[in-house]
């Protein structure tokens, strides 16, 4: 259970960012999770949920992107989005759609990326 | 008035604990220490293995031990009077590179050949978190169930080399040990599989071997 240290680390990140834009309030916060993680995004969101109170983003709405899993294939010369497993809870196995080989190199689906806020900030700041 | 600002911030925490992962190793290399990260199921002999190696090989090991609470297994190891570093998670499932960059202070680097980071037993968490190490040895036991593989396919996935323990325990707990093998096979077909007890000694010597084939070729 990594999802609250997780949490934090975004929260972190997302207040940091908001000082250094004078933000007065963090109306939204757009996270990317990979689908190869091991955060349950539900869990995630629960914990942000908690976390934020008493800090510029208490109101935020959280959103959060999973991120497909692509792949670069070393059996054959296959790029792109991979077939995934993921009908046991969120244990994905990769495999290549072209040729079913598991030796493949993971390009996405690792991340957890704060990728936008949005923030209000007064008239004399904007 | 107030007005509302879409700000890119694109700051990814996994890349955050990789590159902490990054500076770990290029401290490591700096003084030729070859790092393997043991992680594994609670219970399935990481410290133990860890210990024999320690009494086996001659070059000289250090050890991280990381745990919930370290102070069992780090006294452990220095019973074996290698040099060792507790670290205490806490609350966490897992170490991660930033753990490890403090540990790594604590060590007499320059008098460590290879160092072993025992991770906190856990076939899930530690997937997301690179430590830096050379190579990363996954320990899991046939008293966990022949299915453990299978449920936690990607731990298999990033392996450099699987060991399965406790293979004379395999009839008594009704596990079968090859199923597990094929298992690894089947999600991680580049990776050598190694089927061990450490009560009787088999397949110990190909562990080693195992890992000096990885100093070798670092």
């Amino acid at each position: 259970m990594h999802e609250l240290s997780m949490a934090q680390a975004i929260v972190d990140t997302v207040l940091d960012a908001a000082e250094k834009n004078n933000a007065t309030e963090v109306v939204e916060v757009t996270i990317e999770v990979g689908m190869l993680t091991m955060l349950n995004p539900e869990q995630l969101k629960f914990l942000l949920d908690v976390i934020v109170e008493d800090t510029l983003l208490e109101n935020a709405e959280i959103i959060i992107e999973d991120v497909p899993v692509e792949i670069d294939c070393r059996g054959c010369e296959f790029t792109g989005l991979a077939n995934t497993d993921g009908s046991d809870h969120y244990l994905a196995i990769v495999v290549c759609p072209e040729c079913g080989e598991r030796n493949v190199e993971i390009l996405t689906g690792k991340e957890c990326n704060v990728k936008t806020i949005k923030i209000e900030k007064s008239d004399e700041d904007a | 008035m107030h007005k509302v600002a879409e700000v890119e911030v694109q700051h990814d925490i996994m890349v955050a604990n990789k590159k902490l992962a990054r500076k770990n190793q290029r401290i490591l290399d700096k003084d030729r220490v070859f790092s393997v990260d043991v992680v594994g199921a609670i219970g399935s002999g990481k410290t133990s293995l860890i210990e024999a190696i320690i009494d086996a090989v001659d070059y000289k090991i250090g050890v991280i031990a990381g745990d919930v609470i370290s102070k069992y297994d780090a006294s452990r190891f220095e019973n074996h009077n290698v040099p060792v570093v507790g670290l205490n998670t806490g609350k966490e499932c897992h170490l991660d590179a930033h753990l490890v960059e403090h540990a790594l202070h604590d060590l007499p680097l320059g008098d460590i050949d290879v160092l072993f980071i025992e991770n906190v037993g856990n076939l899930i968490c530690p997937v997301d978190f690179d430590l830096g190490s050379h190579m990363r040895m996954v320990v899991i036991s046939v008293t966990e169930g022949d299915d453990t593989v299978e449920k936690h396919p990607l731990i298999f996935q990033d392996a450099d080399l699987v060991v399965i323990n406790k293979v004379d325990l395999a009839d008594a707990v009704g596990a079968d040990d090859d199923k597990m093998v094929s298992d690894v096979a089947e999600i991680n077909p580049e990776v050598q599989v190694i089927k061990t007890s450490l009560k009787t000694g088999t397949g110990f010597n190909d562990v080693i071997e195992a890992i000096n084939g990885f100093i070798n070729d670092n």
